[in-house]
């Protein structure tokens, strides 16, 4: 259509001037275009075959055919969860760069960032020289994976995590493809002991009917193929809400009718979750949980939101405040977790459980 | 008015690619790599030449594989859209008129991401999908915007509001129903972004099909000239309506659509550029045309270089940056206009 309309224009144009002007035109925008864009596409194919180093294929998560070097020294992250896996590996050091939400470890904080996990800056992960880019199908964009694949960078990725195990096999997963397999086993052995350490304990102990309060405004939860949901399972309780979706807004009347036993937030900052618990006693609809009016609500540790290993601390931690039956007996100490949040409706009490506190007894 | 010569046309065009060209050398230079001018120019040419592989792998990787195709890529976006909206202005005789305001790059947006559900498995699924959601966007706004056989400007305009809203609504409805695989990247298209490079075939059918629509665009521009004073009007001077308006309506729509499949809905580039050209270069069609395609893709690169410079390492998304310069000046046109 288009052409057939330039064409009758160009023929039909009675003027010599006419023809000549457009001619003149479509020359200079087509050189203008073309020119550099033929020296790209011909140095293009060379950048691809510029690698010199020996390499290994490997198939990663997603099922992405990825060629990297034997030997992998410069790493970028582009997950906060990869970032705190490839410190768990024991290996900080290789880490050339993370994003701008990488808060864990604190070493993590002084990489070079690349801007944030959905819009990394393409050239500041090039400008690091990466062996290897890390990235994950939970939060990173399909496209940043392909651009990076396009330029020759490999790219390993991995799949969204449905359970604790798919993160513990994603350490191990990781641990090849860094070359550190060793190391990754014993991470994925300690994780898995104390995992079944928790199921022996919490055999006998009746699931905990709860809520696991993502965001308060509007009021998100988890559905049951997350990892938090199966979390939650693995610390003694369920969540009352059972969706397919996986971060459901859920109405606040389905919540009061469901009136779950405990409220679980996950915090990184209790001073924060404190205030908003506070303001939460007096709105309608919260005002009305059992859960709320008896002080029954639990803040663990961010981790439990982050597939990484930390979250089995997390676990560990939130077991012990539901069940705290379950630990009494192999601490000795006979503190009880669950009185620290459950009894008391004193907001000031209402803290995380300190770290050493709630795995000692755990472990 | 100072008439038209092919003189003034040259050096006009001349000018602003040279213009262009600096912008291109500046955003080459900017970035998370600082590159010197004069190494740039002699890397260029050596690249024009054919002898990329003589360049260090980092620097060649950022600035020629990752910068450099961005672009270009802003350059055929920007034209694309500045003269799309210079079309509309003139078929539609309403000076606010533009891809995004009618509601055309919804349509746009919406046509592609409909088409990537029905069938993801075709490469060319987007921009097909982008043009007929395109053309079937601005049918629907002209229609609505007839009032007893009369185009009626603020019918238009409302018109083409009303659709861009609910158009959007149908995405976000596809979006939260459909499974959340795809969705960041969705959301982030749609605000209008640069940063995802495509695939050098999508480069070339870009490149084709820009040349084509602004071609047929351009072979037009006498007659547009005419049909300003009004359609009757032409028809008496000879200008076949119809004809005109179909190759307009279909090569503005086919502009829109390779602009959206390539960065989703960058706004207000086709209402600033064409009236800012028009202020400096007068109204006459044959001259408004090139040189909006040209001050089209320099603004695109100029708020590209902002948008990835502004807040390193953070990249915003340029259909901010647009929308930020665009919105104001399309409020004190239209308060201008109702005076």
């Amino acid at each position: 259509m288009a052409l057939k309309s330039m064409r009758s224009a160009i023929n039909g144009a009675s003027a010599g001037f006419r023809r000549q002007r457009l001619a003149l035109f479509f020359a200079a925008v087509a050189a203008f275009f073309l020119i550099p864009w033929g020296g790209l596409v011909a140095g293009q194919t060379s950048a691809r075959t510029g690698a010199n180093s020996p390499r290994r294929e490997l198939t990663d998560e997603i099922g992405r055919k990825v060629e990297i070097p034997r030997e992998v020294n410069r790493v970028v992250s582009l997950a906060p969860n990869l970032t705190e896996i490839v410190f768990a590996l024991g290996d900080g050091n290789r880490l050339a760069g993370d994003t701008d939400f990488c808060d864990y470890p604190a070493e993590a904080l002084q990489k070079p960032h690349v801007g944030g996990p959905v819009n990394p800056n393409l050239e500041e992960i090039v400008a690091l020289m990466p062996d290897l880019v890390l990235a994950t199908k939970s939060i990173n964009r399909r496209e940043t994976v392909n651009a990076l694949d396009r330029i020759g960078l490999p790219v390993y990725v991995t799949g969204e995590p449905h359970s604790v195990e798919e993160m513990i096999s994603s350490v191990e997963h990781l641990g090849s493809a860094l070359g550190m397999e060793e190391s990754a086993a014993m991470v994925a052995k300690n994780l898995r002991g104390r995992l079944a350490e928790l199921d022996r304990r919490l055999s006998g102990a009746v699931p905990r009917r709860v809520l696991f309060v993502v965001w308060t405004d509007p009021l998100i939860s988890v559905g049951r193929g997350t990892f938090i949901a199966d979390a939650l399972r693995r610390a003694g309780a369920e969540s009352v809400v059972d969706t397919n979706e996986e971060w459901p807004h859920v109405s606040m009347e389905d919540i009061v009718r469901l009136q779950p036993e405990a409220l679980v937030f996950a915090s990184a900052h209790a001073g924060d979750t404190q205030r908003d618990i506070d303001a939460l006693r007096t709105r309608p609809g919260w005002k009305d949980l059992d859960a709320i009016q008896h002080g029954n609500i639990v803040v663990v540790s961010e981790a439990i939101n982050r597939p990484a290993p930390r979250m089995v601390d997390a676990i560990e931690r939130l077991a012990g405040a539901l069940h705290p039956e379950a630990f009494r007996s192999a601490s000795g100490t006979g503190f009880s977790l669950w009185q620290l949040f459950f009894a008391e409706a004193n907001p000031h009490r209402l803290k995380p459980v300190p770290h050493e506190e709630a795995c000692a007894c755990a472990r | 008015m100072r008439p038209l010569t092919l003189r003034r046309l040259l050096w006009t065009c001349g000018g602003l690619a040279v213009l262009l060209l600096a912008s291109v050398i500046l955003a080459l230079k900017l970035g998370a790599v600082p590159v010197s001018v004069t190494d740039l120019v002699i890397d260029l040419g050596r690249i024009a030449i054919g002898r990329a592989n003589e360049l260090p792998t980092e620097y060649r990787l950022i600035v020629f594989d990752l910068r450099l195709p961005r672009i270009l890529l802003g350059i055929l976006v920007g034209a694309a859209l500045s003269v799309a909206g210079a079309s509309f202005q003139a078929l539609l005789r309403n000076p606010l008129a533009d891809p995004y305001v009618l509601g055309v790059s919804s349509g746009a947006a919406l046509g592609s991401i409909l088409a990537l559900i029905l069938a993801p498995q075709f490469a060319l699924v987007t921009p097909v999908g982008a043009f007929l959601g395109a053309i079937g966007a601005i049918a629907g706004v002209y229609f609505l915007g007839r009032r007893e056989g009369q185009l009626d400007s603020t019918t238009l305009l409302l018109g083409g509001i009303i659709s861009a809203s609910f158009f959007s609504a149908i995405i976000m409805f596809l979006m939260t129903t459909l499974a959340g695989r795809d969705l960041r990247g969705m959301v982030f298209w749609l605000m209008g972004d640069l940063s995802t490079p495509v695939s050098s075939g999508m480069q070339w059918i870009f490149t084709v099909g820009l040349l084509a629509g602004i071609g047929a665009i351009y072979s037009t521009s006498a007659d547009l000239n005419l049909l300003l004073t009004g359609e009757r009007e032409a028809t008496h001077l000879g200008v076949d309506v119809t004809r005109v308006k179909l190759v307009v309506y279909v090569s503005a729509s086919l502009l829109t659509a390779l602009a959206v499949s390539a960065s989703g809905a960058i706004g207000y580039v086709g209402l600033l550029v064409p009236h800012a050209v028009r202020l400096i270069f007068g109204s006459d069609y044959r001259l408004l045309i090139p040189a909006s395609a040209l001050c089209g893709a320099i603004a695109i690169v100029l708020a590209d270089t902002l948008a990835r410079t502004i807040v390193p390492p953070t990249e915003l998304p340029v259909g901010a940056m647009t929308a930020m310069a665009g919105a104001p000046v399309f409020i004190y046109l239209l308060r201008r206009g109702l005076r």
